[in-house]
C-alpha cells in the first residue's frame, strides 16, 4: 500500500519552473553575449535587427526573474507554513545523521536506507542551498557587470538605482580583479550552476527508479508516494 | 569599534563610485567661475618659470597655429572637461599661464611612448605647444642637458619648487627587482626616485598604462615586480591618465583643470579623472549600432570589415574599457583604433596585457584562471572539465546502481 504525501506546494513548484526557464535562458543567451556563437544572418540595415540587445535583454529578464524568485525562497526558507527548509540545515545531531545516511544511501548504491524519505531530508536541502548561494553570486556579479553600463549614473527609473547597485556590488570588483575578473567569475559561475543541474537531475530521476516511490512526480504534481506497511 | 566610526561608515558608502555629473547646477558653476577667474588673476601676478621664454602669442605665431584654431581647442578643451561653454575665456586665459606652473616628469620602466605620442603629431597641433609652453624643468627625453648637468637640473627644481611643482611619471616602477631600474651617476632605483620627487611635490601624475597600473612591465609573469606610481607613494595626491599611451589631451585636461581651480579634477575608484575615465569606450563608439545588431566581424578582411561591423568577435574590449578616445580619438581627433578596423585591448584598465590584449572575446580568451596558478585556458575549458568530470561521475554511478539493481533483482527472484 502506498500513501500519498504532499511535498511540494503549487508556489514552489512555479518557482521551480521559473527558474528552470530562467537558468535555460540565462545559459543561454549569457555564451551568446560573452562570445555570440551564431550570426544573426539578417540582411536589414542594423537599426532595424536587435540580435545582440534581444539577447542580453533576455538575459536580463531572467537574471530579474531569478532574483524576484530568489528573494521570495529565502523569505520562505524562514517563514513557509508547509515546510521550513532552514530547520534541516541547522547543524544538529540529527540532521548531520540524515545527512551522513542519505548520502551513504546514494553511495551504496541503494543498499542501506536508514532514513524517512517521505520529507525533504537534508541532504537535499543543503543541495539546494548551494544552488541558491550561488544564484547569489550570480546576482552580485552579474550587477556588478550591468551597471557599468550605466555610468552616466543616470537610468530610466531614476538615480537612485545606479547607486544602490554600486553600493552593493562595488566590491565584487575588488575581490576578483575588475572587469575582467567578475566577467571571468560570472561566466565560470555558470558551468558550476550548470554542473549542479547535472547532478541534480540525475539525483531525482535515480531516486525515482531505486527507491520507488514516484519522486519525479514531486516537482510536477507536488505528490510522492511512500510504501506504507 | 573602528568599523562603526561615522566616517569609517561614510567612507564605505560614498564610494567614488562612476556617477559623472555633468550639470552641476547654475550655482555651482557661478561659483566656481569666481574662483577660477580670482585664481587666474592670481597666477597672471606671478612671474612665469623662466622669465626670458617666448610670450603665449609669440608662440601661437611661430608655430603658425591661427587664432581661429586656438579657439577650437579652447571649445574642445571646456567641453573635455565637463564645463558649460561660459568658461572658454577662462580657458583662453589658462592656457596662457601655464608657464606658472613647474614641471617634472621622470620616466622609469618605459618606452618613452607617452612623451612620443605627444611630440610625433605631423603639424604641431595646441596640445603639444601647451606642453612645450608649459614650464617642464626636467624632462630626460626632452631636454638639452646630459649628465652632471641634467641631475643638477633636476635637484635645481626639486630645490626651487618645493611643494609647488606637478610631478609626472612615465613608466612603471620595479619593486621586487629594483636595481632594473637605475639612472644616474649616483644611482637611485626608481622607487627612491619617485618617493624622493613625490615627496616634494604639490601633486603626482601618472602618465600612461606603465605608471598607473604597471602596464607592460607588470604583465605575467612580472619579473621586475613593477606597480604603478600609487603602489609605491603615500601621502601625496595621485592622478592616474592611463593608456598606451596616455592622450595628450587627458593629459593637458588635467593640467588645465588643476590651473583653473587649483585641485585635481574629480577622480574614479581607480584615481582616473572622471571627465575623460568617465564613460566606457563601448558607450560612445560608432559601430555600437552593429554590436546591438549583432553584426560581427567575423575573421580580418571579411565582408563585416569591410562594412565596418562590431569587432566584439575580434577581441573588441570596448565594453569594459573606461577613456575617452572614442570622442577625444587620437592625433587631434584623426582617427583611433577602432575606426582603422580593429578592437580595443583595454589599454587604460588594470592587467591590461593579460586579460585584454587577447584579440578575442574573454570567454575565448587564454587567460590564468584565477585559482589555478599557471596554466592558461579559456574558462570554457575549465567550466567544460568541470561538466565532464560530474557527468563521469554520474556515469559511474548510474551503471553500478543499475547492476547492482539486476543483481539484487536477481538475488530476489531466487
Ligand atoms: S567595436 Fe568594440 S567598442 Fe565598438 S561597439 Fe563593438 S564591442 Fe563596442
Amino acid at each position: 500500500m502506498y500513501k500519498k504525501v504532499p511535498r511540494m506546494t503549487k508556489t514552489m513548484r512555479v518557482f521551480h519552473w521559473i527558474n528552470v526557464f530562467s537558468v535555460l535562458t540565462a545559459v543561454i543567451t549569457g555564451l551568446y553575449i560573452a562570445n555570440p556563437y551564431y550570426q544573426a544572418l539578417i540582411a536589414e540595415p542594423a537599426a532595424h535587427k536587435y540580435v545582440m540587445a534581444y539577447n542580453r535583454f533576455f538575459h536580463f529578464i531572467a537574471a530579474l526573474l531569478l532574483d524576484i524568485v530568489s528573494v521570495a525562497v529565502a523569505y520562505l526558507y524562514f517563514r513557509s507554513t508547509f515546510d521550513k527548509p532552514i530547520k534541516k540545515l541547522i547543524p544538529n545531531r540529527e540532521n548531520l545523521i540524515e545527512f551522513k545516511e542519505v548520502l551513504l544511501n546514494l553511495l551504496t548504491l541503494n543498499r542501506r536506507k536508514n532514513f524517512d524519505s517521505s520529507h525533504s531530508d537534508s541532504f537535499n536541502v543543503v543541495w539546494f542551498t548551494i544552488l541558491h548561494l550561488l544564484l547569489v553570486w550570480m546576482l552580485f556579479t552579474g550587477f556588478y557587470l550591468y551597471v557599468q553600463g550605466l555610468e552616466s549614473g543616470l537610468s530610466s527609473i531614476g538615480k537612485w538605482w545606479p547607486a544602490l547597485l554600486h553600493i552593493v556590488t562595488d566590491w565584487v570588483g575588488w575581490l576578483l580583479g575588475g572587469q575582467a575578473g567578475v566577467r571571468w567569475w560570472h561566466h565560470f559561475s555558470m558551468w558550476i550552476i550548470l554542473s549542479w543541474v547535472v547532478f541534480h537531475i540525475y539525483y531525482q530521476v535515480w531516486r525515482t527508479i531505486f527507491w520507488k516511490e514516484g519522486d519525479i512526480a514531486i516537482v510536477f504534481g507536488g505528490y510522492k508516494f511512500k510504501k506504507v506497511k | 569599534m573602528d568599523f562603526f566610526r561615522r566616517d569609517y561608515l561614510r567612507e564605505m558608502f560614498t564610494k567614488p563610485t562612476n556617477l559623472i555629473d555633468t550639470n552641476k547646477g547654475e550655482e555651482y558653476y557661478r561659483n566656481l567661475y569666481r574662483k577660477a577667474k580670482e585664481r587666474l588673476d592670481w597666477l597672471k601676478f606671478q612671474k612665469p618659470v623662466r622669465e626670458n621664454d617666448l610670450k603665449f602669442e609669440e608662440y601661437i605665431s611661430n608655430w603658425d597655429i591661427s587664432r581661429r584654431d586656438f579657439f577650437k581647442w579652447v571649445s574642445m578643451m571646456t567641453a573635455t572637461l565637463m564645463l558649460p561653454p561660459s568658461f572658454e575665456p577662462l580657458v583662453a586665459e589658462a592656457a596662457e599661464v601655464m608657464n606658472r606652473i613647474p614641471v617634472i616628469w621622470i620616466n622609469i620602466q618605459d618606452c618613452d611612448g607617452n612623451t612620443e605620442a605627444l611630440i610625433r603629431s605631423s603639424a604641431p597641433t595646441v596640445d603639444e605647444l601647451i606642453l612645450d609652453y608649459l614650464s617642464i624643468e626636467y624632462q630626460e627625453t626632452l631636454m638639452a642637458a646630459a649628465g652632471d648637468q641634467a641631475e643638477k637640473c633636476l635637484e635645481d627644481a626639486v630645490n626651487k619648487y618645493k611643494g609647488q611643482y606637478l610631478l609626472f611619471v612615465e613608466g612603471s616602477i620595479p619593486v621586487k627587482m629594483e636595481y632594473a631600474f637605475t639612472t644616474g651617476r649616483h644611482p637611485e632605483t626608481g622607487v627612491q626616485r619617485v618617493r624622493r620627487l613625490a615627496k616634494d611635490a604639490k601633486a603626482v601624475i601618472a602618465v600612461g598604462a606603465c605608471a598607473s597600473f604597471g602596464g607592460v612591465p607588470a604583465a605575467y609573469p612580472n619579473p621586475t615586480g613593477a606597480v604603478g606610481v600609487m603602489d609605491v607613494v603615500n601621502g601625496v595626491p595621485v592622478v592616474n591618465i592611463p593608456a598606451c599611451p596616455a592622450n595628450p589631451v587627458n593629459i593637458v585636461g588635467v593640467i588645465m583643470h588643476y590651473i583653473l581651480t587649483g585641485n585635481l579634477p574629480e577622480l574614479d575608484s581607480l584615481k582616473r579623472p572622471k571627465f575623460a575615465f568617465g564613460y566606457r569606450i563601448h558607450d560612445n563608439c560608432e559601430r555600437r549600432a552593429h554590436f546591438d545588431a549583432g553584426e560581427f566581424v567575423e575573421e580580418w578582411g571579411d565582408e563585416g570589415a569591410k562594412n565596418n561591423f562590431c569587432l566584439y568577435k575580434m577581441g573588441c574590449k570596448g565594453p569594459f574599457t573606461f577613456n575617452n578616445c572614442s570622442i577625444v580619438r587620437y592625433n587631434d581627433g584623426t582617427n583611433w583604433p577602432i575606426g582603422v578596423g580593429r578592437g580595443c585591448i583595454g589599454c587604460s584598465e588594470p592587467d591590461f596585457w593579460d586579460k585584454y590584449a587577447t584579440e578575442r572575446p574573454l570567454a575565448a580568451s587564454n587567460i590564468r584562471p584565477p585559482a589555478l596558478k599557471g596554466v592558461e585556458s579559456t574558462v570554457d575549458k575549465v567550466g567544460l572539465t568541470i561538466l565532464t568530470a560530474t557527468a563521469i561521475g554520474i556515469g559511474i554511478h548510474a551503471i553500478s546502481s543499475a547492476i547492482a539493481g539486476k543483481k539484487e533483482s536477481l538475488n530476489k527472484e531466487e
